[in-house]
């Protein structure tokens, strides 16, 4: 063990930022007494990226308070130091005490999106864990997953032997505790795997038979909730290097397409009080310069402006920003600008018209799209637009009124500050269909519709002065929709792709179609057969999980998306989307 | 004006300089060092650094320059009870004004992983790549002198605005010596400033 550390440090002259490896971040616990049992949170991408993770940071934190239980840390390294390990014959090993992942009890990876996957492999490739569950040995460290993609883990499912379904503060210390104790009573793997499959929200895909049904695991108490005072401050700048404080989680909001919108469901909120005292807690212990209030809708937070009120002050005298992300249009009122040093400020329309918002259930209407030139008004001069594309029922028209929103916006800019010279900067993802939304039934639009759909928009775009677009990649989209609604097929294609040299999927420098396209067509598959519609009464693959929001609950939203019906915001009365059962809804 | 001395070793020689301004800022957050700010349109905490160090490398001779009015003793207390494993401060100096190292801080002492012996160093051609292309530079102007320090190789390298970095000369010393060194083993162990055609250690005009 020790003659890795000493091998690994070698290296780290060679690598770029080897401050991504080296460990030894302020508030770092310490790791000096021996563990029962420990688990090692891989996170399939770079260290920047990792480190802005709320919920590795969550449970890491959680697992290193119980006594006699330890957590660690790995990340995807880049491919210049997984060239360098493989030439040295050095396996991964975790940031803290540099053990190898594969020797620690349980390995347990966080996947937050389905371009991902494949760098799971990458890191079992490297780490030298077999990546099938069913192929592992006796002795082999229990491999789990975790994380958003939870919602469908079909994929993925064969290369884990666990899959924490829903939120792991309270799942994954008692899945560690109950494998250390099996390992300690000489149980074998099979006895182990049992004995965790009863834990709320733990999925053994090896147990699955008819019937199999598995509960969403839920934070009951989450004003009370473990949270991070001491998060660990990143060596490297990561891509949210701030104290991230979380108000609340749920959304009232059921926008049809979020799948965080319905999962994350029932809504919990903390209270102003605790929300302040972590806050504070959370900056004096890290001397971030940034604190950001951070949820789905933040202006939804019932006690946003008591909690304004108290940490402004506090945040002031100090010279800490902050930052209040996710706010809705209505809600920006020119004083939150005031202490900003940003020069931008960025709003989601994501339709082009009112008709294809109500059928998003995206409420935002003209009037408070016209609210943004109090934000002129306030001196910005550049605004950002977040759209998508191919959303159900949309036309042309719904893409045009994209630009006639620019237009309009321009307008006012001119009326409020006679002159030209606003930025926009418009941003079109393409739809993705994800299950637990109403629109998991949907069909994702073909891909040459894709290319189709942009060109006219960029072609309407080049009209208006002062608007640059972009969008995302077509062939990433369509890849992301056929992993999200997957099933365990594509485990072999997603093996193949990572054998054939696919991994950062999510970097466009990295990514690979070809490879992806072959690696469908050699299982005999093809995309489209996972982005098609599907038919109410189909089976999906994820239907076994209880997510609490009914399934009918999301067939009746269809439903009201197709007539053009908004459904009220949570806040005004309850919808009775059936998350309820899960535990307390504390907005009602 | 306090500057304190400061050691950058084990996992803190990793610390690139840019993320290392970014560091000393939360120390001092959480050391509540109270540090005045700049007027400008966007303030910031006032405070100074010594040339950078090149990544990698061990120091035991850095220095941060603080304006605060809080005293030596306290700022150097207070620093190193919030400092991550590797940075950690030897010494506080009170001075009048800022001694502005940056500009001033003309060589310094590293100590290398070889064992001491004497070398012509009347003509050295160092090769490194920048921005893709490979450089080629004789740098024999920037070793003022090379010394025995314990048995071990010491060099002392123009440092600051006239520059040479010392892990650059580590693929001409394995030449010399027939052996490996690695960056991570070099270690700078004094800063100095030109004055009346001598170098002055830095350490002996703050106090």
């Amino acid at each position: 063990m020790a003659s890795f550390a000493s091998e690994f440090e070698k290296l780290l002259p060679e690598v770029e930022k080897p401050g991504r490896y080296s460990g030894g971040e302020w508030n770092t616990p310490d790791m000096s007494s021996p563990a029962r049992g420990d688990m090692c949170f891989c996170f399939p991408d770079l260290y920047e990226i990792g480190m802005s993770n709320l919920g590795v940071q969550i449970l890491y934190d959680i697992v290193n308070r119980a006594e006699g239980f330890r957590a660690e840390r790995c990340f995807a390294p880049a491919l210049d130091m997984a060239s360098k390990l493989r030439e040295r014959g050095i396996p991964l090993l975790s940031i803290e005490t540099k053990k190898p992942v594969k020797d620690f009890t349980v390995v347990g990876f966080s996947i937050g999106f389905e371009l991902l996957y494949t760098n799971v492999l990458y890191m079992m490739d490297l780490a030298g864990i077999t990546f099938r569950a069913e192929d592992r040995k006796e002795d082999d460290a229990i491999v789990i997953a975790g994380g958003p993609c939870s919602v469908n883990p079909e994929p993925f499912a064969p290369f884990f032997d666990a899959i924490v379904c829903g939120e792991g503060e309270d799942a994954d210390l008692e899945l560690l505790r109950r494998v250390t104790e099996g390992r300690e009573k000489g149980l074998t793997r099979a006895a182990i795997l049992e004995s965790i499959a009863d834990i709320e929200g733990v999925y053994v895909p090896s147990l699955k038979r008819e019937g199999y049904r598995v509960k969403k695991a839920v934070v009951k108490d989450f004003e009370n909730a473990p949270y991070i005072s001491k998060p660990l401050v990143p060596t490297v700048e990561s891509v949210h290097d701030r104290a991230t404080l979380e108000l609340y989680r749920g959304c009232a909001s059921g926008c049809r397409f979020c799948q965080a919108g319905f999962w994350y469901r029932p809504i919990r909120e903390r209270s102003a009080k605790r929300c302040a005292s972590l806050a504070k807690d959370m900056l004096k212990s890290t001397g971030f310069g940034e604190l950001s209030l951070c949820s789905l809708s933040t202006s939804d937070y019932t006690e946003l402006e008591a909690l304004e009120d108290e940490l402004s002050p506090y945040c002031r005298e100090r010279g800490i920003t902050m930052a209040l992300p996710s706010l809705r249009i209505s809600s920006f009122k020119p004083d939150m600008a005031k202490d900003s040093r940003k020069s931008s400020l960025t709003f989601a329309p994501e339709a082009g018209t009112q008709r294809l918002r109500d059928v998003i259930n995206k409420n935002v209407s003209e009037e408070e799209i016209d609210k943004i030139s109090v934000a002129f008004e306030a001196g910005y001069d550049s605004i950002k637009l977040y759209f998508m594309m191919g959303l159900p029922t949309e036309t042309d028209e719904d893409i045009a009124g994209i630009a006639q929103i620019c237009r309009r916006l321009k307008q006012l800019y001119q009326e409020k500050r006679h002159k030209r010279g606003l930025n926009i900067s418009v941003s079109c993802a393409v739809f993705i269909p994800k299950p637990c939304t109403p629109f998991q039934w949907e069909e994702q639009i073909s891909f040459e519709e894709m290319k189709r759909r942009q060109f006219y928009l960029r072609g309407l775009l080049r009209e208006i002065k002062g608007v640059s677009f972009s969008w995302h990649g077509a062939e990433t989209s369509v890849l992301e929709a056929a992993l999200a609604r997957g099933d365990r097929r594509l485990s072999y294609v997603i093996e193949d792709a990572f054998r054939a040299g696919a991994c950062f999927d999510g970097w466009s420098e990295h990514f690979k179609w070809d490879v992806w396209q072959a690696a469908f067509e050699g299982r005999g598959l093809t995309m489209q057969e996972f982005t098609r519609a599907r038919a109410l009464d189909e089976e999906l693959p994820w239907d076994f999980i209880d997510v609490g929001v009914d399934k009918k609950y999301l067939a009746r939203e269809r439903e009201l998306a197709y007539k053009g019906v908004t459904t009220k915001n949570c806040r005004e009365g309850c919808n009775g989307c059936g998350a309820l059962k899960m535990g307390r809804c504390t907005i009602l | 004006m306090i500057v304190l001395k400061y050691q950058k070793r084990d996992e803190a020689r990793f610390i690139s300089h840019i993320d290392l301004l970014r560091h000393i800022s939360r120390i001092l957050l959480r050391a509540e060092i109270p540090v005045k700010r700049s007027n400008g349109f966007n303030p910031h905490a006032l405070v100074f650094f010594s040339p950078p160090l090149a990544l990698g490398v061990t120091s035991m001779a850095e220095y941060l320059t603080i304006d605060t009015d809080m005293p030596a003793e306290e700022v150097l207390t207070r620093f190193n009870a919030s400092t991550p494993n590797g940075l950690h401060a030897i010494c506080a100096y009170g001075c009048e004004k800022n001694p502005n190292l940056q500009a001033r801080v003309s060589a310094a002492d590293y100590i290398y992983p070889y064992p001491y012996r004497e070398i012509d160093f009347s003509r050295v051609v160092i090769e490194y790549q920048k921005k893709g292309e490979t450089v080629k530079e004789d740098v024999s102007s920037k070793i003022f002198s090379a010394r025995d320090e314990d048995g071990m190789l010491c060099l002392r390298l123009a440092t600051g605005g006239v520059n040479l970095r010392p892990d650059r000369l580590l693929a001409t010393l394995d030449g010399i010596y027939g052996i490996k060194g690695s960056v991570t083993d070099i270690i700078k162990t004094a800063q100095y400033v030109a004055a009346d055609g001598k170098f002055v250690d830095v350490d002996d005009i703050l106090s």
